[in-house]
């Protein structure tokens, strides 16, 4: 059994965000269903469904809202205030292969991932406030973008000039060269 | 600080406002987060009871309207009406300690509610009391000293509904217990631990007035005077400024907590037991409908200090009181002569430590630091510094909350000898309070700075190094605004001065953070020279690129088969080209030398790009790296190993050329450093990651940091009067290896530097922290019987290389701070450097000093022989004795006297027991 644990007296900031959440959450309930289907071929009783998920141990963080101009080297000397970092990868354009303003970051403990994002996420760094969020682990391919210009889906549809970040978002900008060159 | 769940989205105190009211026109925003928003609006439900109950509880006496009595009371009748709803109740009681354990500053209000509620219902105080009293068992047996002694604050707080003496027979018992741990050791901090409890606890049990608890303070006060008045033997390791030389006043006292708690429990004695803090809720509860006569009185619970006192997971320290503020012209703090200053230090402390999962909610609760304390205890929120000078004259009350809220932060920022959490969370609280109340907190923090800089010079080490740590993180996050004209007239001191040393290195660290165009911009003119040329390069220049530096065609072609990733077998061409060519100029040289400078040199270019880039090609090297480090340079045949050092093999053997493997990492960390001497921090993390992958030892991390002037380098000299090294590196980032003639007179100067401090401290905490893991192995009892010796024999050596390497520290260090080191000493004769640079770097040397001095002794008292072998025993005698109270207990349940409640006994019912007995380690 899981053990019981009281509600703090307020949040916790170590937790995953909701969408991290969803995600780790769709997929297990996915498995449950593949294991429920196999019970019920067998005729077997119902498994104790698992509390182990992905982030329960989770070393790395996915880290966003980075400037495009951020450097490996000043996230590893803020996120090494939180411990050792075991690897960095940066997020890049997928056809530019140029930093598109993300990262992972991998430590060496859980314990240093969960304080990161108690007291590194949605502080500064190079004067953006970053978001933190813990992540199930890097694997090859997810470095890059997925919008369709080869960034962030994020910086598709942004209507704020941001020049951290490319000014204003890439489809956004595509329409209006559309428009002139209607006119 | 109610938690969203509870109270709609409320976090931190402000409503936020991304309510359900607007869900529709976002329906098409498409964002991830916006899945639950979208969600058809429920219709109005009635609020279940546990929830309203646990709102107004997370926000007793938060309202600056109502009352904390009237919140008190309103929570009992709530409780007491709702009594039939076993889920409230239930959860009313977890609640109620998990309010004690986490927000301190509630405990007396959260103790209100529970004598409102025992007027009309004494079930409710009789559960409370037990849970209580089961919790403090169980935190004494598990040492969680911190947790005991807020737990039985609240059952101190609730002597009012007890029969007898209350908490007074357990303040005894630690007494005693503390007189005997302190008998049996001079070290002991357990004990102080302890006598602080007691000290700390009788403020909150005198708040039910009683002659006979007088008289039982006074006696406990008048045994306790002697522990706490006596000098303790590590006091002096944990003070802030442990240097301050004749004739200087120090900046702070620094006086020991229990010393001051003890005079200060005096001067209350003398003053009627005032207590002026504390807010007189207990004494003014209301009588009930009935009466005061007709409530219950309960049994106090029993609670049974082990006999082998555990001494928790966390090594204590005697504790001083750290404050920026105290004892100055303006007492914009309570003087260290009041109760105030050291009860309101400890409830703001352990906030901090225990909520650091939310520092939002921490800085909240800080700049709300005046409700939870008694009307008229502070000055109002954010007062202007000025004007507190004419209230003063008026003879008012000065203390400023933020004042107390800064000095609190900083007090753990600068802890020794280790703060609980990493330092980057106490960071991440000021930036929280800054964000809450600028204006209110940003002139204490200015004021907080402006002491620190003024003391800089004497302070210990390694505070001075968190103290730039935090200052330049902290700028960051704030636009890198600072007022630097005030420091202006520091700026053309020598590099030496230990102001200058901190302007250097906050720069540096600034721009590591950012870039140095962006910094040079927030800074006034006379500090642009600070920044060099080299620091706006993103790429240095490969030295190699030149022909005037020798054997710029070889390193060029290394740089060139780096490039092309050639595999290991092409490197030998031209490193030994490089060798013989060194040889044949200087016989008795180390030929690796040059060649390694040249490898690692054009690695270094080659992975200038990115962090990535420069490991990856490491990673591709380090067999190369690590033969090199060997001292053999294999130009054939790469699985032949020699242990012939002798430099005439190269004749006999033409394909291995061979030196002094140890001098060859220095050279490693030479080259690395000089090729980033404009970006010292890229050469500190690179310097770590070759530790990782054993191209460097730490032994030849600090010989290359402290060993100064030819003595320690014996290769090197001639290297250096080739000029293929670092001598034309200048501003000290060439000394070691470049150890000739011309840096005899300075030796210590690379002290005054701060990453060079950085990277040797890193460096100790790797050796530390691997030594301290196999002894939490050890002692945690996870290895099986048969590799226990094995274990041990490992701890052994790491152990001894530990002792080593720290020795090895402080003779280096120490020789610079008497003066003797080989450098100092030839100076002093003949070279021209003045009486006030060789003071300056005597200094330095006893700042180093000091620092690992403790750092040896913090580690004997965790890994060596006599910690580890008490750390087995406690861990051994705990397990007995918890197993022995088990089955006390149980059978006092059976025959029904169960003054204790026995359901989650071992912990597992909460996440409290994990943390108590868990590895919280310091990193």
């Amino acid at each position: 059994m899981a053990p019981y644990t009281m509600r703090n007296t307020v949040d916790r900031l170590d937790k995953p965000s909701t969408y991290t959440a969803n995600k780790v959450e769709a997929l297990k309930n996915r498995k449950r269903n593949r294991n429920q289907r196999d019970d019920d071929r067998e005729g077997g009783r119902e498994k104790t469904p698992e509390f182990q998920d992905n982030l329960k141990n989770a070393t790395t963080l996915y880290v966003g809202n980075l400037s495009f101009y951020t450097t490996e080297e000043q996230i590893h000397e803020l996120f090494a205030k939180c411990g050792e970092i075991k690897r960095l990868i940066m997020g890049l354009d997928r056809f530019q292969k140029t930093p598109c303003g993300f990262c992972f970051v991998e430590y060496y403990n859980h314990q240093d991932a969960l304080d990161c994002m108690k007291y590194i996420g949605g502080t500064k760094l190079d004067e953006r406030l970053i978001r933190t969020d813990l992540d199930e682990g890097f694997s090859e391919g997810r470095q890059y973008g997925r919008g369709k210009s080869g960034g962030q889906v994020r910086d598709e549809y942004r209507n704020e000039f941001d020049p951290g970040r490319g000014g204003y978002g890439k489809a956004l900008t595509e329409d209006l060269d559309d428009e002139k060159i209607l006119r | 600080m109610a938690d969203a769940e509870s109270g709609g989205r409320r976090s931190g105190g402000g409503y936020g406002g991304r309510g359900h009211q607007n869900s529709k026109k976002r329906r098409y925003r498409g964002d991830d987060d916006d899945h639950y928003e979208r969600r058809p609006q429920r219709r109005r439900y009635q609020e279940p009871l546990a929830q309203k109950v646990r709102r107004e509880l997370l926000q007793i006496a938060e309202s600056q309207t109502r009352t904390p009595e009237d919140d008190a009371r309103n929570i009992a009748t709530i409780v007491v009406e709702g009594f039939d709803d076993l889920e409230m109740v239930k959860s009313f009681h977890e609640l109620i300690l998990q309010l004690v354990l986490e927000q301190p500053f509630k405990i007396p209000f959260v103790a209100v509610v529970i004598i409102y509620a025992n007027q009309q219902k004494t079930e409710i105080a009789e559960e409370t009391l037990a849970r209580a009293g089961q919790k403090a068992q169980q935190f004494a047996e598990a040492g969680s000293w911190r947790e005991f002694k807020l737990v039985l604050r609240f059952l101190a707080c609730l002597q009012r509904i007890c029969d007898g003496e209350g908490v007074f027979p357990i303040l005894d018992e630690l007494f005693n217990k503390a007189a005997d741990l302190q008998e049996q050791s001079a070290e002991d901090a357990v004990g102080l631990e302890l006598v602080k409890i007691i000290l700390l606890t009788i403020p909150y049990a005198l708040q039910e007035r009683s002659p006979a608890f007088e008289e039982r303070t006074r006696d406990l006060l008048a045994k306790t005077e002697i522990i706490a008045d006596a000098p303790h033997t590590l006091h002096s390791l944990v003070d802030p400024y442990p240097a301050v030389p004749e004739g200087v006043e120090r900046p702070m006292a620094a006086s020991s907590v229990i010393s001051l708690l003890q005079k200060q429990l005096q001067h209350e004695s003398e003053n009627n037991w005032e207590f002026s803090c504390i807010p007189k809720l207990i004494q003014n509860v209301a009588p009930g409908p009935d009466g005061e006569a007709a409530v219950k009185k309960h049994t106090f619970p029993t609670i049974i200090i082990p006999e082998a006192v555990n001494p928790g997971s966390r090594p204590l320290f005697p504790e001083i009181y750290f404050s920026l503020y105290a004892d100055q012209e303006l007492e914009t703090v309570p003087p260290t002569t009041d109760i105030s200053s050291t009860l309101l230090r400890d409830s703001l402390v352990d906030t901090i430590n225990m909520l650091d999962f939310n520092r939002t909610a921490v800085a909240q609760c800080l700049i709300d630091l005046d409700l939870y304390w008694a009307q008229g205890t502070f000055v109002g929120r954010g007062k202007q510094f000025d004007t507190l000078r004419e209230l003063a004259a008026d003879g008012k009350k000065i203390w400023k909350p933020e004042d107390m809220a800064v000095d609190a932060v900083f007090s753990q920022i600068f802890q020794l000898p280790s703060p609980e959490h990493r330092l980057v969370y106490f960071h991440s609280v000021i930036t929280e309070c800054c964000k809450v109340a600028p204006a209110a907190i940003a002139p204490s923090l200015g004021r907080a700075i402006r002491f620190l800089y003024t003391n800089v010079d004497y302070m210990d080490l390694e505070l001075a190094y968190r103290f730039l740590d935090w200052f330049a993180h902290h700028l960051s996050n704030f636009e890198f605004r600072w007022k630097w004209t005030e420091w202006t007239g520091d700026v053309d001191k020598t590099n030496l001065h230990p102001k200058k040393a901190f302007i250097v290195g906050i720069i540096d660290k600034e721009i590591r953070l950012s870039f140095a165009k962006r910094i040079r911009e927030t800074l006034p003119q006379i500090y642009h020279p600070l920044i060099s040329e080299g620091k706006e390069k993103d790429t240095p220049d490969f030295k190699y690129a030149s022909d005037q530096v020798p054997f710029a065609k070889e390193a060029r072609e290394i740089h060139g088969l780096l490039r092309n990733k050639a595999p290991d077998g092409a490197f030998a061409g031209p490193l030994t080209a490089i060798a013989r060519a060194s040889l044949d100029h200087s016989p008795t040289s180390n030929p690796l030398l040059p060649a390694t400078d040249a490898f690692v040199t054009a690695i270094c270019f080659l992975g200038s790009k990115s962090l990535s880039h420069v490991l990856s090609c490491i990673d591709r090297c380090k067999d190369r790296l690590l033969a090199l480090g060997r001292g053999q340079l294999v130009t054939t045949h790469p699985d032949t190993t020699t242990e012939n050092g002798d430099n005439d093999a190269l004749e006999a053997q033409p394909e291995i050329v061979t030196g002094d493997g140890a001098a060859v990492k220095r050279q490693i960390v030479q080259s690395v450093v000089s090729y980033w001497r404009d970006h010292p921090g890229i050469a500190v993390s690179l310097v770590d990651k070759l530790l990782n992958y054993t191209v460097l030892t730490p032994q030849s991390v600090l010989e290359w940091a402290l060993m100064t002037g030819s003595s320690g380098l014996p290769d090197a000299g001639a290297q250096a009067a080739d000029g293929a090294d670092a001598t034309n590196d200048g501003m000290g980032m060439g000394v070691g290896e470049a150890g000739g003639p011309r840096e005899a007179g300075r030796a210590g100067s690379k002290l005054a530097e701060a990453y060079v401090y950085e990277m040797v401290a890193s460096t100790v905490a790797k050796v530390t922290g691997r030594v301290r893991q196999i002894v939490a192995m050890r002692t945690r009892g996870e290895v099986p019987e048969q590799h226990v010796a094995m274990l041990d024999e490992h701890l052994e050596r790491e152990r001894a290389d530990m002792r080593g390497m720290l020795e090895s520290v402080k003779d280096a260090v120490g020789g610079v701070a008497s003066g003797a080191a080989d450098g100092m000493i030839e100076a002093e004769g003949q070279v021209p450097v003045s009486q006030e640079d060789l003071q300056l770097r005597k200094q330095w040397g006893l700042r180093w000093y000091k620092v690992f001095e403790r750092k040896g002794i913090v580690e004997e008292g965790v890994v060596g022989e006599a910690a580890v072998q008490m750390a087995a025993e406690v861990a051994r005698k705990a397990a007995e004795e918890a197993e022995a109270n088990d089955a006390r207990l149980a059978v006092k349940e059976e025959t029904g006297t169960d003054e204790v409640k026995m359901e989650d006994a071992n912990g597992e019912a909460n996440g409290y027991g994990d943390v108590a007995n868990g590895d919280d380690e310091i990193r």
